[in-house]
């Protein structure tokens, strides 16, 4: 809750054009925007590019931030955009273009290995509606009610696509093939 | 349920730096954007406005024409639709705000229902200039409709809207109800056929032009950066 107000607080100095608020503002909410998009796609240059991309889209929209008003629910409704703009421009570029050869991201060394396979190979095979739910609820840490005014919807409606990804992840986890491309 | 969140490809921090640097090049002061209620009012104003300024230009002869009962049949669900669509489009422009898409959904269900009450409470009639009279009304209709869609864009302009093809269609509309609204006024032809096709097809057509503009808008927009 603290944390919250601070944002705004940086938010509505950011609307006053404090460089320094600006600045923090960036550094502080970047790393969630960034796991928001790489997250979904696991792609580290997109998710940069998206990031890069949001925050322009923020920085031309930051007179609709009305002070007050809860910032993450705001953010996050622009990064969606984003998301999805992006997601839209890479599928047309998909069908015109013909792949000829697909280098593998470099792994990523874990200090805590996990039992349980990467987040995003995890939720891949999940309808994007509840893959995007669950990013928030599990990668951002946003609240239930902040979702539904991210994504324009109600809160049971949220709570019903992360019910349905939880039972889907479920069934999954127990089956004796979890893991790897289990959900697709 | 713990996930592997480690697994996640790490945040370039050259790209953060590289993003604060452009947007502290680019840092001036904005004034945030004004309440809701501003901009409800000023919708709701401009639409009453140029709905009663062309109803008194061109003749109140479609009021004078109708029952009490029509009167009420028409002009609420218009008032209704109205209402509903402006609160829609107000949403639209601010991120996150809630009921956008809902109240806009709604109030494109409202305006079948006064279709439907329309074919309802007029009469079929023989008429012998259906297409040149039906013209004419079609254009006086949207005479108004391209104005008020214009003062209408010059406020949205002011707001983010996320869904810009939404919000054109929410926008178009609104203009063409403000066409039907003049037309409702000033037409005193009842024929329920020249008013389904010739009216409300003011509102239509409003509604696809507005989806248009958006895309090729909000297609440039994007090609931009």
């Amino acid at each position: 809750m603290e944390e919250s107000r601070a944002l705004e607080q940086l938010m509505v100095r950011y609307q006053q054009a404090d460089e320094i608020a600006a600045r923090s503002l960036i550094e502080q909410l970047s790393p969630q925007l960034y796991r928001f998009f790489a997250a979904q796609y696991g792609n580290a240059e997109d998710a940069s590019d998206m990031l890069q991309d949001a925050w322009l889209r923020i920085h031309r929209a930051r007179h609709t931030y009305r002070p007050g008003e809860p910032l993450l629910p705001w953010i996050y409704a622009i990064a969606r955009c984003v998301r999805v703009d992006s997601y839209r421009k890479r599928r047309r570029i998909a069908v015109r273009e013909i792949l000829v050869e697909v280098l593998p991201e470099p792994a990523v060394a874990s200090d805590e290995p996990s039992d349980l396979p990467p987040f995003d190979e995890l939720i891949a095979g999940l309808p994007a509606s509840q893959r995007e739910v669950l990013t928030m609820l599990k990668v951002n840490g946003l609240t239930l009610e902040e979702i539904a005014r991210a994504t324009s919807s109600s809160v049971g409606s949220v709570k019903q696509k992360a019910h349905r990804a939880y039972e889907r992840l479920r069934e999954v986890l127990q089956s004796p093939r979890a893991g790897k491309g289990a959900l697709s | 349920m713990t996930f592997d969140f480690q697994a996640l490809p790490p945040l370039p921090s050259d790209r953060v730096k590289q993003i604060e640097a452009a947007l502290v090049a680019d840092l001036k002061p904005v004034r945030p954007i004004a309440p809701t209620s501003v901009y409800l009012a000023a919708f709701a104003g401009l639409f009453a406005a140029i709905s009663i300024v062309g109803g008194t230009i061109l003749g109140q002869y479609g009021w004078r024409a109708l029952s009490e009962l029509q009167k009420i049949a028409v002009f609420v669900p218009l008032a209704a639709i109205t209402a509903l669509l402006v609160f829609s489009i107000t949403r639209q422009m601010i991120p996150a705000a809630r009921h956008a898409r809902s109240s806009a959904l709604f109030s494109s269900g409202l305006f079948v229902v006064l279709l439907l009450i329309m074919t309802f409470i007029f009469r079929p009639a023989q008429e012998s200039a259906f297409v040149r009279r039906g013209l004419v009304c079609f254009g006086t209709g949207m005479l108004f409709a391209i104005p008020a869609a214009c003062l209408f864009a010059l406020l949205l302009r002011r707001g983010a809207a996320l869904s810009p093809l939404l919000t054109g269609a929410s926008g178009g509309g609104l203009a063409g109800l403000v066409g039907l609204a003049v037309l409702e006024i000033h037409c005193g032809n009842l024929n329920v056929y020249h008013i389904v096709v010739w009216h409300v097809s003011v509102i239509l057509v409003c509604v696809v032009a507005g989806f248009v503009f958006a895309s090729v808008t909000f297609k440039r927009w994007t090609s931009n950066h």
